[in-house]
């Protein structure tokens, strides 16, 4: 009913008269100030970069990324490798450091956001008071001071000791930081993962069953002890049976030399297809959603504007890879049949051993003093304090507004839900979560954010963060600008990414309102 | 002075009926503040009371404390048999025999009108999902409504709101239904729509417990008519003596205002 009256309006709409000059017409000034726009800017950044490069040039300072090749004189206190061959590599792994932070972050200060948000709110005394000055003092004391007070914490622990340490020498705690068992991943784990990734296939589906049968029957049923269940029974039969896959690497490396074989004329092709479905597909969605029953709705200018803007970047896309960077396309081959070539190695031939092997923390005597072992997972003084720092200082804020979200659904949903009556955990599930969610998600989102971008604050203590890498190849090369625009680049592309995972929980929670 | 008036005002055909709701010598306080003080007041099956009083005279209080939406602290209060203790099975019990409708209806907002109804038969009863369904739509049907199944809350007016707030009352098949000033937040057009409901239900045979302002409803369906003030039962009489002979001082004061 509504499309007819939008129909109708829009049939009035062409009809209105003369048509005003275009410099007074709103759908033609609306597109062309953005094309304008989107052209000034472009040329902006083009200006300003060539004018970078030309001081640059003038002050006889060489600038590119050629740096990253080259070789650097020092080592890194942590990461997936301490003692890399060049710049690059030194990056990379800093990169990873900061990356780990954040990830392991997140997940700990979420947690403890989330039990601390709920304590301040529960009706136990002690729990409630024990939230808020939690919340109280780590929210007004300044990162920077918190991270550096347990790494002065930390160094004021006893010395390692070569005897046992607690739990039959599972676990190590002393003034070089805390050292717990490294869990690795052994020959066979990519045959295991194989048989865990069938299993939670198949458990999904034994799980989307057992709701269904719960819809249509009204039948208690567990779900999500269904899901478990099937995924450990695959996981513990692929512990012993995953010698049998040993072949899915020649599968991969058929794939590899398949893709060295292409050309970059078929990728330009292929690419260039592709544009063009993508926007005959669009036009063509277009046009169906302004058809009605009637026959096609008129069209108006701004519609005309946008099918030509579909069309215009489909051709934008084809002059690019074909013209623009010819390069790219040699670029997609290499690095997709490098890729393959990966995977096919981690599957290579004679790859039958344990999948995971846990390791006992061991504690060596190198010098005059005992210190751990590379058996362990070692956090290590500095890792310890910028991540409980990071993790305690956001936890408070998470805590706050897990809080106000739940606060935020009105009283009258709790009483409805235990007038009903509704089970608590019902109500909580059902009722209360899904609408506090709503209001929780997008201030959770600029905490974690804000949690990511504080890893940085580690070049205060000396961890082998990103930025704490970077200035060791800034002092060593002289590429400042080089650096910081990787550090830029690296911090957006790490926000960006929380940002769509957040955006997209964000858009499916949203409630209807009219 | 208030016991005996309860127990006298019930004519000899409502006193043969079994007890619904018994109240003896009910009291609550919020701190220092008595709301209620000694209410006791029998409600029949298939009654329909109405429950009259100035604001703040802690009629919205006495009637969440039926279902436990309050916890009174002194007397006794018995559902159906069923004492409200803290024995949360009991609990438990009277929430799924009594339906309760809001002032602000207290819709869920995430959920569309058919799920608001169905939530509750679903995880409370254990029903079907499609048995839940066809239940709702017949509820819809009968509040008026059967094509806004699919529509969310807010997309609703008040009036659309508030009688899916009946349905999803009714459709745990409550054997008491509480009304807390359900016409109060509704414009006036869409009073009526709400009350015609209410009327409906009433004529069923369902034992309803109403707090409102409407006097047109008090005289025309109430069997009963409790007027409180201060947090006492004062008057307790049919729609005709308390309408055309009260006997209290307090109440000829209460009459003279709102009519």
């Amino acid at each position: 009913m509504s499309n007819e009256g939008a129909a109708g309006d829009v049939a009035s709409l062409s009809t209105l008269g003369t048509r005003p000059p275009f410099y007074r017409d709103a759908t033609v000034v609306k597109w062309l100030s953005q094309v304008v726009g989107l052209i000034l800017v472009l040329l902006g950044l083009f200006f300003l970069a060539s004018q970078a490069q030309n001081n640059l040039e003038a002050r006889d300072i060489a600038t590119g990324y050629d740096f990253l090749g080259t070789a650097l004189g020092s080592d890194l206190g942590s990461g997936i490798d301490t003692d890399p061959d060049t710049s690059g590599r030194a990056l990379w792994v800093g990169m990873v450091n900061t990356i780990r932070l954040a990830i392991a972050g997140i997940a700990l200060a979420t947690l403890l956001g989330v039990l601390v948000g709920v304590g301040r709110l529960s009706r136990n005394w002690i729990v409630s008071r024990t939230s808020s000055v939690f919340v109280e003092t780590l929210r007004n004391i300044p990162l920077l001071v918190q991270i550096i007070l347990i790494f002065v914490v930390i160094a004021s622990l006893p010395r390692v000791e070569t005897d046992q340490g607690p739990i039959h020498g599972w676990l190590h705690i002393s003034n070089t930081g805390v050292s717990i068992p490294r869990v690795t991943i052994g020959d066979g784990f990519y045959q295991w993962i194989i048989f865990v990734i069938v299993g939670a296939a198949l458990g999904w589906q034994v799980m989307r069953r057992q709701e269904r049968r719960h819809d249509l029957t009204g039948q208690q049923t567990y779900p999500w002890l269904s899901l478990t269940g099937v995924v450990a029974v695959f996981a513990a039969v692929g512990w012993f049976a995953h010698p049998a896959l040993g072949w899915v690497g020649a599968i991969f490396d058929a794939i590899a030399s398949g893709v060295d074989a292409l050309t970059p004329g078929i990728v330009q092709l292929v690419i260039s297809l592709l544009a063009i479905a993508a926007a005959v597909q669009w036009i063509r969605r277009f046009l169906a959603s302004h058809r009605t029953p009637a026959g096609l709705t008129k069209l108006i200018d701004d519609d005309y504007f946008r099918i030509i803007f579909a069309a215009a970047s489909a051709v934008l896309v084809i002059l690019f890879v074909t013209l623009g960077w010819p390069g790219l396309s040699s670029w997609i081959i290499n690095s997709g049949r490098d890729l393959f070539e990966v995977i096919a190695d981690k599957f290579g031939d004679g790859r039958t051993g344990v999948p995971i092997t846990a390791y006992r923390p061991d504690i060596e005597q190198l010098g005059n003093f005992p210190n751990y072992g590379p058996a362990g997972l070692n956090l290590i003084q500095a890792l310890a304090a910028v991540y409980f720092g990071v993790v305690l200082y956001t936890a408070a804020f998470i805590a706050e507004v897990v809080r106000g979200g739940i606060l935020a659904v009105p009283k009258g949903q709790s009483e409805a839900a235990q007038a009903l009556g509704l089970r608590r955990t019902t109500m909580l599930r059902r009722v209360i979560l899904p609408q506090a969610f709503r209001v929780i998600l997008p201030p959770l989102g600029n905490q974690y954010l804000n949690l990511t971008k504080n890893t940085s604050l580690a070049i205060a203590i000396g961890y082998s963060d990103v930025v704490q890498v970077g200035q060791t190849v800034y002092n060593q090369t002289g590429k400042t600008l080089e650096v910081v625009s990787i550090w830029m680049l690296f911090y957006l592309a790490c926000s960006l990414t929380i940002s769509v995972v957040v955006n997209f929980f964000n858009v499916r929670m949203r409630i209807v309102e009219r | 002075m208030s016991i005996s008036d309860a127990t006298v005002a019930v004519s000899e055909e409502l006193a043969a009926r079994d007890d619904m709701i018994v109240c003896r010598g009910v009291d609550k306080w919020f701190g220092d503040f008595q709301a209620l003080s000694g209410i006791t007041a029998t409600i029949k099956e298939q009654e329909i009371v109405v429950v009259l009083g100035p604001s703040g005279s802690g009629k919205s209080t006495w009637i969440r404390c039926i279902n436990r939406l309050e916890a009174h602290q002194s007397g006794q209060i018995i559902v159906d048999g069923i004492e409200l203790t803290n024995d949360l099975r009991n609990i438990e019990k009277i929430r799924s025999e009594v339906g309760m409708v809001f002032q602000q209806f207290n819709l869920f907002p995430h959920l569309t009108v058919i799920d608001n109804i169905t939530l509750a038969p679903i995880w409370v009863r254990r029903k079907s999902r499609p048995e839940a369904e066809e239940q709702a739509l017949s509820l819809l049907e009968r509040v008026g409504i059967p094509e806004q199944a699919q529509k969310f809350p807010g997309q609703l007016s008040g009036g659309q709101q508030q009688r899916v707030a009946i349905a999803r009352a009714l459709a745990m098949e409550p054997r008491v239904m509480l009304f807390d000033e359900p016409t109060s937040a509704l414009d006036p057009e869409m009073i009526k729509e709400v009350l015609d409901v209410m009327e409906e239900l009433a004529r069923s045979g369902m034992t309803m417990m109403v707090v409102t302002h409407e006097m047109g409803f008090a005289r025309e369906v109430a069997d009963r008519i409790i007027f409180m003030e201060e947090g006492e039962i004062v008057e307790v009489g049919t729609p005709h003596h308390f309408f055309t002979e009260p006997a209290e001082e307090r109440t000829k004061l209460f009459l003279s205002q709102v009519l």
